[in-house]
């Protein structure tokens, strides 16, 4: 392939700039929406990660059930994670919590905040750090403590007016609660909530005066290896059966997962999303490639005699096929590589937008970028081949007596 | 015989309609061109003269017959890559129409059958210079077709025939779109291919501009009916 042909291709795409442009368009979108899908999926891909993050192969998560007959026979209580703790051999440790959304006041301020009942290591299992006072211990959780540890927004919001909260009393759910210390902010959620916007209290001061029944009670609970964890979850069912006096043949009232089955749910459920994105961005760069045909189709008859005079002054076939194939994978590929631009510009502007950063954050993707760049390029070869082929096989003499 | 250039034996050329009717243009053509020789190729309109030019072009395949090209019949050759390569080096070609790439310069189109043929870019562009000097255009290097005449067109186009240095060239009609002025310029150009031993055919229908030639062979109704016609008192 002579360095010439490749000029003269893009000589001829410059010299029909609103047509190629508009060939393009097609191949923009396709690729725009391919990096846009995969940064999706990405993104969605990092929330589940960052959801589980905390939990290690090894966790086993107990929650109460939802739904039908829910508050009947949904006693799984944070009582329940100390006998898992006391009686089951395989589980290194199990620590329950209950959250619920209360609204909660400070003078004229108030606003409806999670609220999570737990034990005192909760701060160090979820990384947390202390701004001011202290977090609540041992004790507090044993006398029920009217006490709460608050996140950075629930201090913005409650003590617009700055000035350190730890002392003050905060109504919640008509309760009163004495701040003991705020969270350092965090800025990222755990599993569903944000950390900045709860209020942390003991899990028995919840279960007792604040969520009572309304609480929806997980434990985590680790088994001591992971090849152990399925005899571990085995325990806990059998623990918690006989804690809630189940009767044989009744069903579970609490629903139990292990870590790994949950990670591998929520990742297929991202990548059912990618693959579902992926298969519309699929079928907008296959539209696209009918459009590209077209256009080469087009201006393969508008050149016919072009092709003619090529043939006649020694112009071999490959010549003209490399030719017409070159103008339309050019066409492809300059169209990939907007697209792909353009797709980064809409991760941007995406990731701008505050309502939807608490719910995912667009991640760019070389997998998409090289996906994308790859698929506008086999467009253009695939769609090109066909007309270029046509023009290398049109009979010289005929194409020279056309207008 | 190591003398012919080009000899066409019995050489048929049909064409077929899109219902298989078969309409023969060539019915039998016998000729032979010797090197150096200047033919102009004279006759009838729908005579089969630019069918007799195309074949001897390569650009038809012939339907039946030999056609001998410096000894070796290629009326059976097919193949796309020695068919071109035919076309590219050992002959040039000139249209009634010029037929130059709008897009291109005059320098780029003169190079462009030298691009075909590999030649790198520095050694097409002098040669397309020097053949542009040679046809007196030098100044117009860089003027794509549009903006210039009819017989300056015709001339850059006779440059891109010779840019491979073929031994034969071809011509249509050349001086058909062209005043008389511009049409004797371009046979003066013609005329002096005799010097450089180049074998020239050349099919027109003008007795002014056949008479440049060495010998004109007549063709009606698909055959030669003369292969050495001679122009009559009338002109």
């Amino acid at each position: 392939m002579n360095i010439e042909i490749i000029k003269m291709a893009f000589e001829a795409l410059l010299g029909n700039k609103l047509r190629a442009a508009l060939s393009m368009l097609g191949i923009i979108i396709g690729v725009t929406t391919v990096i846009a899908v995969f940064a999706v999926g990405q993104g969605a891909q990092n929330a589940v990660n960052a959801q589980f993050q905390n939990l290690s192969a090894n966790s086993i998560i107990i929650m109460g059930m939802f739904g039908r007959g829910a508050t009947q026979s949904s006693k799984l209580t944070t009582a329940d994670a100390r006998a898992i703790m006391e009686k089951a051999e395989h589980v290194k440790s199990a620590a329950g919590s209950i959250m619920g959304n209360l609204s909660a006041s400070y003078g004229s301020e108030s606003g409806s905040y999670s609220v999570i009942g737990a034990d005192a290591n909760y701060f160090s299992i979820s990384n947390l750090k202390l701004g001011s006072g202290r977090f609540f211990e041992e004790a507090d959780v044993d006398s029920k403590a009217m006490a709460a540890v608050i996140g950075s927004d629930v201090v913005a919001a409650l003590f617009p007016d700055g000035g350190n909260p730890v002392g003050s009393t905060i109504t919640v759910g008509g309760k009163r609660l004495e701040v003991i210390g705020t969270i350092e902010e965090v800025g990222s959620n755990i599993g569903r909530m944000s950390p900045d916007e709860a209020i942390i209290v003991p899990d028995t001061t919840a279960q007792k005066s604040l969520l009572g029944d309304r609480g929806q009670v997980m434990i985590n609970a680790q088994s001591d290896t992971v090849d152990n964890i399925t005899i571990a979850t085995e325990e806990i069912t059998a623990i918690l059966r006989a804690e809630h006096k189940l009767k044989v043949g009744a069903e579970d009232d609490f629903r139990i997962m292990d870590a790994g089955s949950m990670i591998g749910a929520a990742q297929s459920a991202a990548t059912l999303m990618t693959v579902l994105l992926t298969a519309i961005a699929a079928i907008t760069l296959l539209v696209s490639g009918i459009g590209i045909m077209n256009v080469m189709f087009v201006t393969v008859a508008e050149r016919t005699k072009e092709i003619g005079i090529a043939k006649a002054i020694g112009g071999k076939r490959a010549d003209i096929l490399g030719q017409f194939l070159l103008e339309s994978v050019a066409m492809s590929m300059i169209g990939g590589l907007i697209g792909i631009i353009l797709g980064h510009g809409i991760i941007y502007l995406v990731n701008q937008v505050e309502s939807l950063s608490s719910i995912i954050t667009l991640a760019p993707s070389v997998l998409g970028v090289s996906i994308g760049f790859g698929f506008s390029v086999l467009v253009g070869v695939t769609f090109g081949f066909y007309p270029a082929l046509k023009a290398s096989r049109l009979d010289p003499v005929d194409a020279l007596r056309s207008e | 015989m190591e003398n012919t250039e080009i000899k066409l034996e019995a050489v048929h050329k049909s064409y077929y309609l899109a219902n298989g009717e078969e309409i023969p243009v060539l019915k039998g053509i016998d000729l032979e061109i010797k090197k150096g020789e200047f033919v102009a190729i004279m006759g009838e309109s729908g005579g089969g003269k630019t069918t007799l030019l195309n074949i001897i072009g390569c650009l038809h395949p012939l339907s039946e017959g030999k056609y001998f090209l410096e000894g070796e019949n290629i009326g059976e050759v097919r193949d796309d890559f020695t068919l071109a390569f035919i076309r590219n080096k050992k002959m040039g070609f000139i249209f009634q129409q010029f037929n130059l790439f709008s897009r291109l310069t005059a320098l780029k189109n003169i190079a462009l059958p030298a691009i075909y043929a590999g030649i790198d870019k520095d050694e097409r562009e002098a040669r397309a210079m020097a053949l542009l000097k040679s046809v007196g255009m030098e100044d117009r290097a860089h003027h794509k077709p549009t903006e210039l005449s009819g017989g300056q067109q015709q001339r850059v186009a006779i440059a891109r025939a010779l840019i491979n240095d073929p031994e034969i060239i071809l011509a249509d009609e050349p001086t058909g779109a062209l005043d008389s002025k511009s049409g004797l310029a371009i046979m003066d150009i013609f005329s002096g291919f005799k010097k450089e031993n180049k074998t020239v055919a050349m099919v027109t229908h003008t007795a002014e501009v056949a008479k440049y030639a060495d010998r004109i062979i007549y063709l009606r109704d698909g055959k030669v009916i003369d292969n050495d016609y001679k122009l009559t008192s009338a002109y």
